[in-house]
């Protein structure tokens, strides 16, 4: 065990239950890295996850306090939690199914309100724990156990929808770039809103295996890598691009869910005082 | 009239008695669920707006911010629920209101708080369906759903269900203690006459001084679910205090570490369906009427239950030896209250028969159970008459316009 | 007027939405409360576009109120003709009605009418239509053997504006000289 994990985790559960190769315990380690970085407590952190390869890995690794959704639902949990516990930093740490399908809904409205939490949605592009069905995510085209002749759907961005919905923090990176993700996981913890992290991480057993035709960890890392420069290894151009980095820091720049109604209790507990006293007066 | 004994069992006959200060209203259902709520401590609500439920969340959003409280009105009943899950979690109690059509989306939710035990309290102010059937008509189609109120079985709920305006108001802060001494989610099945009528309502002027309201304890310690233990009473647990707790879908060890072992699903099972099996006398709530001579017991819950007395009194009037069971706790189910040899008459507001399964189940003999079944709109005091003298003269319940008697 | 065995009075009024049936019943409700008794009142609305209806049920008691529905009205109020046609066979006391909304009543049982022009009276009076619902609570009050004052303290409670109007409007249905008679 590092030294972060044994600063951060429960020796217990870790290692996790990932497949060989997997990169959920690499990003968790960049997680930690930036929260060691900050500065940061077991105690200041809440961690929060949901159902599928990314909730079963992470949940109950982290040393304080977690919660495990029902699948999609772990953002409506960390809205009512906040109200309860406003000055934790959320970390809430899900996969493209939770983020991007079954709980899109929470992940919009979230956003809308400026909710005080990180989502980092950890992406494989795929269902990939009930057998490497197609998500949201997975590139058009592309084979896996539910689109044999290709994923004839069109994918979104998760990043353009949480921006369009209002999130004050937005970037996209993925497990080829170390260094860049945990800057950016620096910068959207530092954001007393809403911060949406988008990392793409290469599934070897299932994405890999069937979209990709290999098992090989680094040779998926390789495909993921060539489509974040637009260019193969042999120099041709790539399919498609994924444009990384900050795509949006609006950080600070509008009032936390919970501080707004924080405000407007203490204007209506004002305004009540005030009406008693003056009625007192008379 | 044959004379008759009347009797009313639960917790709020006590509070009632007591020389609190306060006022007397002319309120609607909805306005007392809110301030049964605020007076119980509640400091969240979250949900979504729904006929009948809607004037809940209207009263909350102007309440709760004057006590501290937060409102939220959320995307769907799925968030307002999991939102309520998350806050109470976080050391604040919480409620929820809906009607049917949000009600089957809160299972999700269910679940989660059943498995993970945590307090809050559900209103689900039943409308005839499915569907959305007529939003301004009372139903009570969600008697099983609310005792099955998630999948996968290995669990028992609490559902209580108030029949007036002030009941609804004592019930509230009853449903939210339990919430809280049986770590559970606590379903007030309630129905849109009760919740939309209005009805002169006492209020105490001071929700601090009422001490019989359970105040949220946080639970810091390992274990932070006793599986395998009965144990009543063990305080909620809590996130943001730094106990390093663990909550989560999965069945659970006492940590709350997932764990895929059959000792762990049964050591789980035997704490969700025990902790209330084993504590049902703190769960007992109902009100009888002429029980002791009756041939003929009329069985209601919820708004029709007041037509109904009205018919068991009157049908006594005229030398029908009737009785009269009103169940207050609707789950887990009062079999104790069907023990006498009679017949007995279910009155309920759907066509499909529910709560006449149970009570079929429950008497001495099911041949002697009838179903008088209504939709949509109260049974007449002239139809439970009607209903009672026909089956005590002849076993059978006559042929009525709108009341089904079919059950099988 | 004569409470029924259990002590229960029974009123039913019935009239269009926007005529203001629910606050009279709301204010007549509260006035029974602030007098010691007991109080239920269902409010409902007919879901037809045309010839809807809106209608609350009072129960006034000095017991717990057990059955809230009104099946046998002491009396009943009739604001439009689809709820006169629709409840009357639920009333078996005096039928208040307004003239220019009912315009035919039933022959069979002339000495349980009662007609009171409250529409007009109020555009006569106030230039709008808006009190009928004051006057005819004035004469419900008279007519049920209410507490008048009681009935005054608690329409203040209840509306929030134009008290000096809606006073005037309940003061107008209360002194009715067709109502001695009745």
């Amino acid at each position: 065990m590092n030294k972060l994990a044994k600063k951060y985790l429960r020796p217990s559960q870790i290692p996790t239950k990932a497949c060989h190769g997997c990169g959920i315990g690499m990003i968790e380690n960049w997680l930690l890295q930036a929260i060691d970085e900050l500065g940061l407590k077991q105690e200041d952190v809440i961690f929060g996850t949901g159902i599928g390869c990314v909730g079963r890995q992470t949940f109950a690794t982290w040393g304080g306090d977690n919660f495990g959704a029902t699948h999609g639902r772990a953002l409506a949990i960390a809205t009512g939690l906040k109200l309860a516990q406003p000055d934790k930093k959320y970390l809430i740490v899900v996969g493209d199914g939770d983020a991007a399908s079954i709980g899109t809904s929470h992940l919009i409205h979230a956003a809308r309100r400026n909710l005080g939490v990180t989502v980092i949605c950890e992406d494989n592009m795929g269902y990939e724990s009930t057998g490497g069905q197609f998500s949201p995510t997975t590139p058009a085209g592309y084979v896996t156990n539910s689109s044999p002749y290709g994923m004839v759907e069109p994918p979104f961005d998760p990043c353009d929808v949480v921006k369009a919905a209002g999130a004050t923090f937005v970037a996209e990176t993925t497990a080829t770039q170390w260094h860049q993700t945990v800057k950016i996981v620096k910068k959207a913890l530092a954001n007393d809103g809403f911060s949406f992290i988008h990392v793409r991480f290469p599934c070897n057993e299932n994405f890999g295996a069937y979209a990709l035709g290999t098992r090989d960890t680094l040779k998926n890392l390789e495909w993921i890598y060539e489509h974040t420069q637009g260019r193969k290894t042999d120099g041709s151009e790539s399919d498609f691009v994924w444009e990384t980095g900050i795509k949006h820091d609006a950080s600070n720049s509008r009032p936390e869910f919970s501080r707004i109604m924080r405000d407007m209790n203490a204007r209506v507990q004002a305004d009540l005082a005030q009406k008693a006293a003056k009625k007192a007066a008379t | 009239m044959i004379e008759h004994k009347e009797t009313l069992v639960a917790p709020w006959q006590e509070w009632a008695r007591r020389s609190i200060k306060g006022r007397r209203l002319l309120e609607a259902g909805t306005y007392a669920l809110t301030e049964g709520a605020i007076a119980a401590g509640c400091r969240v609500f979250a949900g979504y707006p729904i006929t009948p439920a809607t004037d809940i969340a209207e009263y909350m959003s102007k309440r709760l911010p004057q006590v501290g409280g937060y409102y939220m009105q959320c995307e769907d009943e799925l968030a307002g629920m999991h939102a309520c899950a998350g806050a109470s979690l976080g050391g604040l109690k919480a409620m929820t209101a809906t009607s049917g059509p949000g009600y089957t989306l809160m299972h999700d939710a269910y679940g989660w708080s059943i498995t993970n035990e945590i307090p809050l309290v559900v209103v689900d102010a039943m409308r005839v369906g499915p569907i959305s059937g007529i939003t301004g008509a009372p139903g009570q189609g969600e008697f099983y759903i609310a005792r099955y109120a998630s999948h996968g079985g290995n669990f028992e709920t609490i559902v209580l269900s108030p029949s007036s305006v002030q009941e609804a108001f004592w019930l509230t802060i009853d449903a939210f203690n339990l919430a809280e001494r049986f770590r559970t989610p606590v379903t007030i099945l309630t129905d849109q006459v009760i919740s939309d009528m209005w009805e002169d309502l006492f209020i105490p002027d001071d929700y601090d001084g009422l001490d019989f309201v359970i105040p949220r304890k946080h639970n810091l310690m390992m274990p932070f679910y006793p599986v395998g233990s009965a144990d009543l009473d063990v305080p909620p647990n809590v996130i943001g205090h730094g106990t390093g707790v663990c909550v989560s879908a999965y069945t659970h060890t006492e940590e709350g570490y997932d764990i895929e072992e059959m000792e762990a699903q049964w050591a789980q099972t035997f704490r969700l369906v025990n902790k209330i099996r084993h504590h049902r006398a703190e769960l007992t709530r109902y009100e009888t009427l002429g029980l002791d001579d009756a041939d003929v017991i009329a069985v209601a819950y919820g708004a029709n239950a007041r037509t109904v007395k009205t018919g068991v009194l009157q049908a006594r009037r005229r030398g029908v030896r009737a009785g009269f069971v009103r169940l207050i706790t609707l789950w887990p189910f009062l079999d104790e209250l069907f023990e006498r040899d009679a017949r007995y008459v279910v009155c309920e507001l759907n066509y499909d028969g529910q709560l006449v399964r149970e009570v079929m189940r429950a008497a001495p003999d099911k041949r002697k159970v009838h179903f008088m079944g209504k939709s949509a709109e109260l049974h007449t005091v002239a139809e439970v008459v009607a209903g009672l003298d026909g089956v005590a003269r002849s076993g059978k319940i006559p042929e009525l316009p709108y009341i089904w008697t079919e059950v099988r | 007027m004569t409470p029924t065995a259990e002590g229960r009075t029974e009123i039913l009024i019935s009239g269009f939405g926007g005529q203001g049936v629910i606050r009279m019943g709301q204010i007549l409700g509260l006035c029974a409360i602030k007098q010691g008794h007991r109080v239920t009142m269902l409010k409902s609305h007919g879901t037809e576009t045309r010839g809807g209806y809106v209608r609350a049920q009072l129960v006034i008691s000095p017991r717990y109120v057990d059955s809230p529905v009104v099946e046998n009205a002491d009396v009943f109020v009739a604001f439009s003709a689809p709820a006169y046609r629709k409840f009357f066979d639920f009333c078996r006391g005096k039928i208040l009605y307004d003239p220019e909304m009912v315009e035919e009543i039933r022959s069979d049982a002339p000495e349980r009418h009662v007609a009171v022009a409250a529409t007009q009276m109020s555009k006569e009076r106030f230039n709008n239509v808006l009190f009928a619902n004051m006057i005819m609570l004035g004469a419900l009050t008279r007519v049920a053997a209410l507490d008048y004052e009681a009935m005054r303290t608690a329409m203040v409670e209840v509306i929030p504006r134009f008290h000096e109007q809606n006073l005037g409007a309940l003061e107008v249905g209360y002194q009715l000289p067709v109502l001695s008679t009745v």
